[in-house]
């Protein structure tokens, strides 16, 4: 019997439900979907053309620059939202767009895919495009080592062979994915560093994907990415060919870049600061032009599109601005705190650490971040806040890294937390982990009707 | 006073924070007015491994475990195998601790030979041990209760020529099946227990700097520091893990 139909409503009808009831967010409808119909994301997905991006990090950002371009061109597309990235929340999203016969109400879908999930979904999308963004090792009790991430990447996209991939050449991880698959295959990459004072940092690919010789590196922008080589047995940096050839300016809001394409060179202006996010934006920019996107249509995607959920985000309930941005591995927090110690003028920074299954349940990664370049900050960092379920070890690490008893303070209780920033006459940078986030945000949204992720 | 510590493969070894552990053994030397030199000695680089009192091996991802083998193939093992013999004392780490033993056997039953230093093998599994712990050294250990996290598929077997370093109160240790957690001979200590172990566990954290204080100095008693900080994260997941 054909189940696709009851599946479809079913998912429709515990999705309304659950609206009803004020909830949102949950993986339920697309669970219950799953349980009638274990297919019913392929069948959803045949007739719609889909972008898909995955990676460790910036698979957010990338994906809402791309859905501006939609947006802006006026597509009729739909996208999921960064908390429904797995199978379940998916499957959700597609039977949410198509009526309760399975045919699409929109031509297009935007899809950031859990870098672990692409191995059960690429093989349902069947893409049009994926994007990589990048691989780091993240929560090891949940992604395994960065090897094991790259080969679960790996099988998802061999399902997919008509795909075109958009690769991140900077990354020695994700650009060997070009020789294991047989996909038309289009690199980016920054061809000039990116930072002034870079963060020391633990390298999480040193040594050769293919012989394990250790790479020798032309110039690094950040973390394991740059011009790498390997001296033994010749595998190196792709030449891209999207390329960030000039980094023009960068401020606390945005950066000005040079994009340069088949030989054609463009200024674009990013609505977000930080180096990673020049990497979103190269990627984002070579995923739409290779997509059928014009280059200005691309650019203007950049410039235009809205600060995704916890990337930069700004609130203004306080005193002063308060900005905030999620942490949840080693390389992202890395490059938050190199783009924060890097901004004029003072700050108070607040770090909720939670070890919740999405958290990651090991926290120790929080000692491979280089906190000790707060530092740096000397005056002008005012004080550092540490809340959530793991606030004494987040606390304890600091102390580790230098900052003195006297700036640092424990505040268990997210009423305080949020009294606090909203007093503080300093500008405000919360750096949650994910359901630090989601639990800040119910209160603020309680307090001060900042709006809830399913919203 | 002044001990001379050796971080060896930091550039391969460095998977769950446990250079944490480096800062911690500089930072509890250093309060007390002790020196401490940390070295790192990378994969391949030549060093003279009898000058240093103290050595630290951490854990790495599967992919650059393999790099090393190589490297202790190259004289390095035997270096190793020599300064535990002469006492020295070692911190080896969940991947650093299971290359003290003298083997791995993969599940797929292929043998690794490893440093050999300890009496102790271990067994790989599919079946990953995950979370947070929590054991109680044994008496000639410091008797000092332990939290950490682990995160394992090697089963890791004592020999005769070693003892536990302690035994599991929640969590699985070594093998999940004989109770026992980490492995000491001489001098020489392992741990599956991440965290990382020695900043929240100041006790036995004293209890490791002293044995490479004494084999130097003599006897030493170190004069207790505030740790309100350490003792808070501690005592969290004491609590956690003792309900
Ligand atoms: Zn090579």
């Amino acid at each position: 019997m054909n189940m696709q139909i009851p599946a479809i409503i079913a998912c429709k009808l515990t999705r309304l439900a659950l609206r009803l009831m004020g909830r949102g967010g949950t993986a339920l409808p697309g669970k219950v979907a799953l349980r009638i119909c274990p297919n019913l994301l392929g069948y959803l997905a045949k007739n719609v053309k889909t972008v898909v991006i995955t990676g460790t990090n910036g698979k957010t950002t990338s994906a809402r620059i791309v859905e501006q371009a939609f947006i802006q061109t006026g597509k009729s597309y739909f996208a999921n939202k960064s908390g429904a990235n797995l199978i379940t929340g998916i499957t959700a999203e597609f039977a949410a767009h198509s009526t309760i016969f399975g045919r699409p109400k929109c031509e297009y879908a935007v899809i950031e895919c859990d870098e672990a999930a692409t191995k059960a979904i690429v093989r349902q999308l069947r893409p049009s495009l994926v994007l990589v963004t990048n691989i780091f090792r993240d929560q090891l009790d949940r992604y395994g080592e960065v090897a094991h991430t790259l080969e679960n990447i790996r099988i998802g996209l061999s399902a997919a062979p008509e795909a075109t991939l958009c690769l991140n050449a900077d990354c020695s991880l994700t650009a060997s994915l070009a020789a294991e698959l047989p996909n038309r295959t289009v690199f980016f990459g920054v061809d000039v560093p990116i930072y002034k004072n870079r963060v020391s940092e633990v390298s999480d690919a040193p040594y050769c994907i293919r012989c394990k010789s250790e790479y020798e590196y032309d110039y690094v922008t950040y973390a394991h990415l740059g011009g790498y080589r390997c001296p033994k047995c010749g595998y190196s940096r792709p030449k891209p060919r999207v390329s960030v050839t000039r980094i023009l300016s960068q401020t606390a809001d945005s950066s000005r870049i040079e994009i340069t394409a088949d030989g054609a060179s463009h200024t674009a202006d990013i609505s977000l600061p930080g180096g990673f996010n020049i990497y979103n934006a190269v990627g984002a920019f070579t995923a739409l032009t290779e997509f059928g996107f014009s280059a200005s249509e691309a650019l203007s995607a950049l410039g235009g599109f809205e600060c995704a959920f916890g990337r930069m985000e700004k609130f203004d309930f306080g005193l002063s601005p308060i900005r905030m941005i999620l942490v949840k591995n080693p390389a992202g927090c890395n490059q938050v705190l190199n783009f924060l110690t890097n901004l004029d003028g003072d700050a108070v920074f607040v770090i909720c650490l939670n070890d919740n299954y999405a958290d990651g349940t090991d926290i120790s990664w929080i000692w491979d971040v280089n906190f000790e370049v707060l530092l740096g900050m000397g005056e002008s960092l005012k004080k550092v806040l540490v809340s959530g379920i793991r606030a004494d070890d987040m606390a304890l690490r600091l102390i580790y890294a230098g900052i003195p008893d006297s700036m640092l303070e424990v505040v268990y209780d997210y009423d305080e937390l949020i009294e606090r920033m909203a007093s503080s006459e300093t500008p405000v940078f919360v750096m949650p982990t994910y359901t630090a986030m989601l639990d800040l945000r119910r209160r603020l949204s309680e307090k001060f009707g900042v709006s809830n992720f399913w919203e | 006073m002044e001990l001379k510590i050796c971080h060896l493969y930091p550039d391969a070894l460095n998977l769950y924070g446990d250079q944490g552990n480096i800062i911690c053994i500089r930072r509890r030397l250093t309060a007390r007015g002790i020196e401490a030199a940390v070295t790192g000695v990378r994969v391949g680089e030549k060093c003279d491994l009898t000058q240093f009192d103290m050595f630290f091996i951490g854990g790495g991802q599967d992919f650059e475990q393999e790099v090393l083998l190589s490297d202790l193939a190259a004289g390095r093992a035997a270096d190793i195998r020599a300064a535990v013999e002469d006492g020295k004392t070692f911190l080896t780490i969940c991947g650093g601790y299971q290359m003290m033993g003298s083997h791995y056997l993969t599940h797929d039953g292929v043998r690794c030979d490893f440093i050999g230093a300890m009496d102790l093998y271990t067994e790989g599994r599919s079946e990953r041990m995950i979370g947070n712990m929590l054991f109680r050294c044994t008496g000639e250990n410091s008797g000092s209760l332990v939290v950490g996290f682990e995160n394992h598929s090697g089963r890791t077997y004592l020999g005769p020529g070693c003892t536990p370093l302690g035994t599991v109160i929640c969590g699985r240790g070594n093998n999940g099946e004989d109770g026992t957690e980490g492995a000491r001979y001489k001098n020489a200590f392992g741990s599956y227990s991440h965290g990382p172990i020695l900043p929240k566990n100041p006790a036995f954290a004293d209890f490791l700097l002293k044995t490479a204080l004494e084999r130097r100095y003599g006897s030493v008693s170190l004069e207790p520091l505030d740790d309100k900080y350490e003792l808070a994260a501690h005592e969290y997941m004491l609590g956690r893990l003792a309900q």
